[in-house]
Formats: C-alpha cells, sequence, structure tokens
C-alpha cells in the first residue's frame, strides 16, 4: 500500500516536472511594468529636471544595435561610432547611452524574449509592423503619440528629418496612438538582377531585356558549361535563388503582377511582403519550376537556411551566372564583397552588372520598391522609463552633420574626398570598421546614405562600396529605379486577423515558393493549389478579408488612395 | 567508506533517537544532497508556476499571476491547438518519427553491445567502442553539415558517386520519404555507441558460472547469448523501454530543428519545432504553454502505461 502512494507521488512529481519543461518557454514577467501603456494624451517635460534640453542629472539609456555577425568586423556595441554617439549624448543631453547587441538574423526572437522578459532595451527596432503589432496588443509598448507631440519643440532636427510623414504613418486612424515611427529610407531602391559580365562577352550575347532572352541566356551558360568554368563545369549554376524565392525572385514575380494594379489590390495581398498571394505569382513560379526542371538553376537551393553563405561563396567562385538579390549585393563588404572576391579568385575580368531582364504585360519594368517610409519602424517597450531622454537620443542621432559624419566616419580613415562634397568609401581596419554599409544600423532614423547635400549624396553612392567599379554601382542604382513604383501608406487601423500571424504564414510561403520550384512540372499544379489552400485557411484569408473591410470602411468605393 | 557506515548502523540503537542525534551524525549526506534538490526546485519546479501561462492571456511585462484567464474557462489555447493544422501534423509526426526511432533505434545498441562482447581481442574491441562513442559528442549542427557534404543532391560525396556511375542522384534530404530515412538513420548512427555502454555494463554483471554451466551443456555461442546474455540484461531492456515510451510524445529540439529543410517539413515539423516557430518567434507563448502541457501530460500517460504493463509482465518496471 505504502509503495502505491510513493509511486502515486512520484507519477505526479513526474507529471509536473515534464510540465515544467513543456512549459518553461515562459520567462519570468514578475517585477516589470503593467501594460496598456495609453499615457496621458500630451506629455510636458518638468523644468526643473530639465535646462536647455540637458538633463541636470545624468541619465541612462539603451538601444538597440544589429550585431551582424560580419568577419572581422568591429565590436557592434563599442567602436569609433559608438564612442561618438555616446560622447555626443552625454555633452548635449547628459544622457548616458549603453548599446544592446541583437543578433540581425534573429532579431525578432531575440527582441521577443527581450520583451517577456522585461529587459528589451529602452529604444528598439525592427523592420516589421505587425510584429510591433502583436507586442502593442500584449502591452508591451509604449505609445509615442504624446511624447512626439509634447516634446515637439525640443526634438527640431527629429520633426525635420522624419517630417510629419514618417512620424505620423501609422498613427492609428480612430485612436490616434502611434506605436512606431517610421525611419526615413534615404535610397529607396531594392532589387536588382545581376549577370556575369565576362561570361556574355566569351559568349557573345547581349544583356538581355525580355524573359525570353534571359531563358536564352541561362542556356548558353548550362551548354557552355565547359568553356565558362573548365574543369568546374559541373558545378555550373546558370541561376541561383535561395530558399527564400519570394525575395531573390521578387522582380521576376513583380514582373507578372499587373503594372496597372489599384492601390486596393496591392494593399488586399500586401500582408505577405514576397507578393505570394497577388495574381501572376503562380505564372512566375512556374517559369521557376520549368528553369529548375531544365538543369538551369541551383538544385540544393532549399537546403540551405538564412545566414548561410554557401551560395555567396559560390558567386565567390565564378560559378553562378546570374541571381537576383538587393540592388547593391555584389557590391556589399568592401574586401570581403562577391566583385572583389570574384576579381581576386577568377580574374580581373570576372564581373557582375545589373541587367533588367524582366518585361511586364506592357513592356516596362515595374518594381516595387518601398517609399522613404515603410521601412525601419522604431519603438519603445513599456519598460522604456525614459521616453524624454529616448527622445533626444531620437532627435540627436537626426541631426544631419552627426548622421552625416556616422556615414562617413574620418577622413583618410574610412573614406576619401574625390572632389568637392563626393566622397569615396574606404576599407577600414579596426575600430573603425562599418559593420553596415554607411553605419544604417546606428543611424537608426536614416536607412542609406544621406548627407546634408543632397547632390553630393548621389554622386556618393557610386562611391559608397570599397573596392567596387564606382560605375558598376551607379548603373545599378539607375537599373533598380527605372519604372519603379513607391508604396503608398495604406492606414485603416490594426487589422486584428494580422497578429502573430507574421512567422507562421511566411514559414508556409517559402515552403510553397520551394516545393513548388522542384516540383515536376506535370504536379506544378497540384503543389502550389494543395500549398496556396493551406496558406488561406491558416489564416492568410481572414488577414485578405479583414483588410478588404476595412479598406472599404475607410476609403468607400475608391480603389486607389486619393 | 562503506565499511564504515556499516559499523557505524551496527553501532546505532534500536530505539529511536532524536531528529537532532539524527542530523547531526548525517548532515555532511544531507548537505550533499541539497545542491541537486536545490537544482530540481530551481529549474523544474518554480518554472511550473508558468504552466498557468496555457491558460491565460500572455500580456507582457506583467506578472502571470495578473494575467487575466483565456476564454472558454482558460481553454481556448487548447482549443485552438486542436483546430490547428499544423500541430495536427507535428502531432503526427513526433509520433511516427519517435515510434520509427523506437523500432530501428532501440535494439541498435542491444546489438552492437552483444556483438561487441563476443569479440576476442580486447583491444579491438577497446578501438571499436570508442570509434562508436564519438558521434554522441558531435552537436546535430555539425552532423547535419556532414549530412549536407556527404547526401546534398548535386554536390554531395555519396550522390556525386552515385552520379559518375550512371545513376540518377538520391533525395535523401530533399523528398519527405527519404528524408525520414537519413532522419532515423543519422539519429541510430549518432546514438548507438553511447547507449550500448549501459548494456556492455549490464553484460559485465552476468555471473560467469551461469556461462561456464551453459558450457558444460554444450550451448555454443549463440545458445549461450539467447539464454544467459539476453535474460541477463532484461531488466536493462525493460527499464530503458519504459524510459524510451515515456519520451514517446517529447523530442528533442536540435535534432529535428537542424536536420530539417522547407522540402520535407510536412514530415519534419515535429511539436518541439513547432513550438518554437509558433511560441518563440511567432510570439504566441500561451498557445505553445499549452501544447508543451499536453505534450508532457500524454508523456506522462505513456510512461505509466509502460511501467504498468512491464510489471504486468513480471519486471520490475521503474518504481
Amino acid at each position: 500500500m505504502k509503495k502505491k502512494v510513493l509511486s502515486l507521488l512520484l507519477a505526479c512529481f513526474m507529471t509536473m516536472s515534464l510540465a515544467a519543461c513543456g512549459g518553461d518557454k515562459a520567462v519570468d514577467t514578475t517585477g516589470g511594468q503593467n501594460g496598456g501603456g495609453n499615457a496621458a494624451p500630451v506629455v510636458t517635460a518638468d523644468p526643473s529636471e530639465i535646462v536647455d534640453g540637458k538633463f541636470v542629472e545624468t541619465r541612462k539609456i539603451t538601444v538597440e544595435v544589429y550585431d551582424r555577425g560580419n568577419d572581422g568586423g568591429s565590436d557592434p556595441i563599442n567602436n569609433m561610432y559608438t564612442d561618438y554617439i555616446k560622447k555626443g549624448m552625454l555633452e548635449d543631453h547628459n544622457v548616458e547611452v549603453e548599446f544592446v547587441a541583437v543578433p540581425r538574423w534573429t532579431e525578432v526572437e531575440q527582441i521577443n524574449n527581450l520583451l517577456a522578459a522585461s529587459d528589451a532595451p529602452d529604444i528598439c527596432l525592427t523592420y516589421d509592423y505587425a510584429t510591433i503589432q502583436s507586442y502593442a496588443n500584449m502591452g508591451g509598448v509604449l505609445d509615442l503619440a504624446p511624447y512626439v507631440e509634447g516634446y515637439k519643440e525640443m526634438l527640431p532636427n527629429l520633426w525635420a528629418w522624419l517630417g510629419d510623414t514618417n512620424i505620423n504613418w501609422n498613427k492609428d486612424p480612430q485612436t490616434g496612438v502611434i506605436w512606431a515611427i517610421e525611419g526615413k529610407r534615404a535610397v529607396t531602391a531594392r532589387i536588382n538582377t545581376f549577370v556575369r559580365k565576362d561570361w556574355l562577352d566569351k559568349l557573345g550575347l547581349k544583356e538581355p531585356t525580355t524573359k525570353a532572352e534571359f531563358e536564352s541566356m541561362l542556356i548558353a551558360f548550362r551548354d557552355n558549361a565547359d568553356l565558362l568554368l573548365g574543369a568546374d563545369a559541373d558545378k555550373m549554376v546558370p541561376y541561383s535563388v535561395s530558399y527564400d524565392v519570394g525575395w531573390r525572385a521578387a522582380t521576376l514575380i513583380e514582373s507578372f503582377m499587373d503594372p496597372a494594379i489599384s492601390n486596393k489590390d496591392y494593399y488586399i495581398n500586401g500582408f505577405d511582403d514576397r507578393k505570394f498571394t497577388e495574381a501572376g505569382t503562380k505564372e512566375a513560379v512556374r517559369l521557376l519550376n520549368k528553369w529548375y526542371n531544365s538543369d538551369l538553376m541551383w538544385d540544393d537551393f532549399a537546403l540551405y537556411g538564412s545566414g548561410d553563405t554557401t551560395e555567396d561563396d559560390m558567386m565567390k567562385a565564378g560559378y553562378v551566372g546570374a541571381f537576383t538579390h538587393n540592388w547593391d549585393y555584389p557590391f556589399r563588404n568592401g574586401t570581403d564583397s562577391i566583385a572583389a572576391s570574384l576579381k581576386r579568385l577568377v580574374g580581373p575580368d570576372a564581373k557582375y552588372v545589373a541587367i533588367d531582364p524582366f518585361e511586364d504585360s506592357k513592356g516596362t519594368h515595374t518594381k516595387f520598391i518601398t517609399s522613404s517610409a515603410g521601412d525601419r519602424k522604431i519603438f519603445f517597450p513599456t519598460t522604456n522609463d525614459e521616453p524624454l531622454a529616448s527622445m533626444l537620443y531620437l532627435d540627436w542621432i537626426s541631426d544631419p552633420t552627426h548622421i552625416q559624419y556616422l556615414q562617413l566616419g574620418d577622413e583618410g580613415v574610412t573614406h576619401t574626398k574625390i572632389e568637392d562634397g563626393v566622397y569615396a568609401s574606404k576599407a577600414a581596419t579596426g575600430a573603425a570598421i562599418m559593420n553596415s554599409g554607411n553605419n544604417i544600423d546606428y543611424t537608426i532614423t536614416c536607412n542609406g546614405l544621406c548627407l546634408a547635400d543632397e547632390e553630393s549624396t548621389i554622386k556618393s553612392i557610386a562611391y559608397g562600396y570599397a573596392e567596387s567599379d564606382p560605375a558598376d554601382v551607379a548603373n545599378a542604382y539607375k537599373i533598380a529605379m527605372t519604372d519603379a513604383r513607391a508604396e503608398k501608406n495604406v492606414n485603416v487601423g490594426a487589422i486584428e486577423a494580422e497578429e502573430g500571424m507574421g512567422t507562421v504564414l511566411s514559414e508556409k510561403r517559402d515552403i510553397v515558393f520551394d516545393t513548388s520550384v522542384i516540383a515536376s512540372p506535370s504536379d506544378f499544379d497540384k503543389v502550389w493549389d494543395d500549398g496556396m489552400k493551406d496558406y488561406l485557411s491558416a489564416g492568410g484569408q481572414d488577414i485578405m478579408d479583414e483588410r478588404a473591410e476595412k479598406w472599404n470602411a475607410t476609403y468607400g468605393e475608391a480603389v486607389n488612395l486619393p | 567508506m562503506e565499511k564504515e557506515s556499516k559499523e557505524k548502523m551496527k553501532k546505532l540503537p534500536k530505539r529511536k533517537q532524536s531528529f537532532g542525534v539524527y542530523m547531526k551524525r548525517y548532515w555532511q549526506l544531507y548537505a550533499l544532497l541539497a545542491l541537486p534538490l536545490l537544482y530540481l526546485l530551481v529549474f523544474k519546479y518554480i518554472p511550473m508556476v508558468y504552466i498557468q501561462i496555457a491558460f491565460k492571456k500572455y500580456k507582457l511585462g506583467m506578472s502571470v499571476w495578473e494575467m487575466p484567464l483565456a476564454k472558454n474557462n482558460g481553454m481556448e489555447y487548447f482549443i485552438k491547438a486542436f483546430n490547428n493544422r499544423d500541430f495536427i501534423f507535428a502531432l503526427r509526426n513526433t509520433v511516427s518519427l519517435n515510434l520509427l526511432d523506437l523500432i530501428i533505434g532501440f535494439p541498435a545498441p542491444i546489438i552492437f553491445a552483444l556483438i561487441l562482447n563476443e569479440l576476442v581481442f580486447k583491444r579491438f574491441k577497446r578501438v571499436v567502442q570508442t570509434i562508436a562513442y564519438m558521434p554522441h559528442f558531435l552537436s546535430w549542427v555539425i552532423i547535419y553539415g556532414l549530412a549536407l557534404q556527404l547526401f546534398a543532391p548535386s554536390t554531395g560525396f555519396i550522390n556525386m558517386i552515385i552520379q559518375n556511375m550512371g545513376f540518377e542522384p538520391v533525395p535523401f534530404l530533399n523528398s519527405s520519404s527519404h528524408w525520414v530515412g537519413t532522419y532515423i538513420g543519422l539519429g541510430v548512427w549518432q546514438s548507438f555507441g553511447w547507449n550500448s555502454i549501459v548494456y556492455l555494463a549490464a553484460i559485465a554483471g552476468i555471473n560467469p558460472e551461469l556461462y561456464e554451466a551453459a558450457s558444460v551443456d554444450g550451448a555454443g555461442r549463440f545458445k549461450k547469448m539467447w539464454h544467459v546474455t539476453l535474460p541477463g540484461i532484461k531488466p536493462t531492456i525493460v527499464v530503458l523501454l519504459v524510459m524510451n515510451l515515456g519520451n514517446i510524445l517529447g523530442s528533442g529540439f536540435d535534432r529535428p530543428f537542424a536536420l530539417q529543410n522547407k522540402l520535407v517539413m510536412d514530415v519534419a515539423n515535429v511539436l518541439s519545432t513547432f513550438v518554437y516557430k509558433i511560441g518563440i518567434k511567432g510570439l504566441q507563448f500561451s498557445l505553445t504553454t499549452a501544447v508543451g502541457l499536453f505534450q508532457s501530460i500524454v508523456c506522462v500517460f505513456f510512461l505509466l502505461l509502460a511501467n504498468w504493463l512491464a510489471r504486468k509482465l513480471g519486471e520490475r518496471g521503474i518504481w
């Protein structure tokens, strides 16, 4: 009898301890503040605490900065630029700044955990508004509306730089809350397709300007692998994508969209930024499927996850004929860039140039680019008990002279002057290394090169990539902006169906893209349709329905924004 | 040590002794026990407070005690989980992968231990044993790296050999059915050597006289294996089987997570990776705590069932 009781007791304990193992995803949240976070409509600074923008007593704030884990990069929380910011903030506002490194490729998970542990930095960033909306719904985010208005006089640089558009971009039309303000995108170019110029020359081919020409170019690459790669012919990849097909074939997918698409249709299908549910995307993937089954693409693309460098290494080694990526991708990272590595490993002639091969139904090359807002978002978690000091930080970091210094660094160290007002980047060493191009990770209100003078900015962009040919960069920029359509701000309030769906749906989308590309042509329709059905039933349809409903409620019959 | 304590035992008076005297005598042993107990308390029992998140609507920066109860008397997230197709698939995948693991992976170390035991050359035996242990110390991320080098369709070593011989490459990693085989195979390869240790220890504990007696009766090697060695390690086998059955719904996180890719998610998404993706990345803590709790309860149920069965069949079980 006694033994029975004992075993029962033991079983109970085991249940509980096993349950605890399953449940320990939860993190201690005691000690945090209460959620909700809607402060009084407008706040004002207490004159006894702050004189001329300078705190009487030293305040302390923490700021998120991405850790990109670059080979041989500088310490993201302690280098020449963080010293500059810390010193400036202490002198100008008597605010001590501490940086918190968050891994770039797992930023959302990391911020989730930091928020759940009430340990998030006072100033947080992310690129995905739906994520911030989920945090807000869980009571984790401060409403910025009272601060941007209440402290307006103390924030001249912030208002001058971001303006009404970016500050009020996310303002809820009903409640007036602002969960996040939008950093400004100085360079709005987005996606380009690159091709090996030396291969084209060797085969006597022109740069393709249509999909048909692009396809015959890929076939020529495949059929001439022996000539182009010699002993490495079996490593030939005519066209390369990664597991994230929607991103890495973006301009191809966009070319299948209706160039005259209405703002409404674009918005309704806009939750997925890979344009998964747009009409036409299926046909784009069907074309990829054809290429895949004709040996024109990388066989193993789906086996490598995000952040893996295998594909980059293949480009650097010269095995890849063409690929689609960020508009400046081959030029990034100085001596370690694809352009520089290719030159070093393959030969001085080897290089990628940008081309514009995907025509749409009108014969133009429509590319959907971001607007100057709708890019990187800044929000304060509810654990931020220094909202004024944090606002002053945003103001300080938006000062044009500070932006310029952070983006250029010191002359002779990180840049050289070409002519008056035109600067060329130079590969730096040690604490002067910029981990992100033009230090965009520090200039959080400004993404992309933006000098105090606009004209010198445009000229300097081409010189902004150490070890790359400025003419190639300028050409890439021009092509990325050809027929570009900037995103418009549709603000109809929070879409409840989107809450927490971001990662689930983007995972499903990637699976459908990947499995459809590798399917046999006869299975393609089934694989795509089944996957789409699963995506829609898992929440995709609810989001589209709610978006349509809220569009109608806000804009009525109109299909385009006023 | 043992002798000493036995002598002390003898000196003890038969009658009840006071707690103080008892503690004075044995406090060192209790002090030794304190650390593991503290570990269990801090890392296993205190976190149980947060099980209630499964029944509550999770809020950031709020104490779990203050969070509001979820809809349907707190059962909202359990209902949600069972209405979620992905959860059902993850459940199915977890059970089927674990069952396959059990069917193929469980006997492997037993057979290996039996074979090893029959080896005559001691040195050779030791070398084989050490090599067999080694994979156990590799992390799954590294094993996936090795698997890619060997099995990737175009650049994998094995597939290159297959292609050079004029055959089509085998989609070890990128077709669902082949992936299951790769997953199970790598699991067996990684763990059979390590898991055989406990069987080898059990075999070493078998009375050699039994073997001698069997020889006298004319038993050959296989007869001895079947009638002496296997019955000798049967209790060990049963205990490990019970514990394995208890884990039928549980699964490590790193093995499926490291090995899965987008092309095989229909068979590769298991509960632990589901919880990671929905909970940690998707910030749905309540839903995934509910899933975790469900998983634990089913595990305990299986554990009790297996133990009960073992005892029914005349074995000792684990308690």
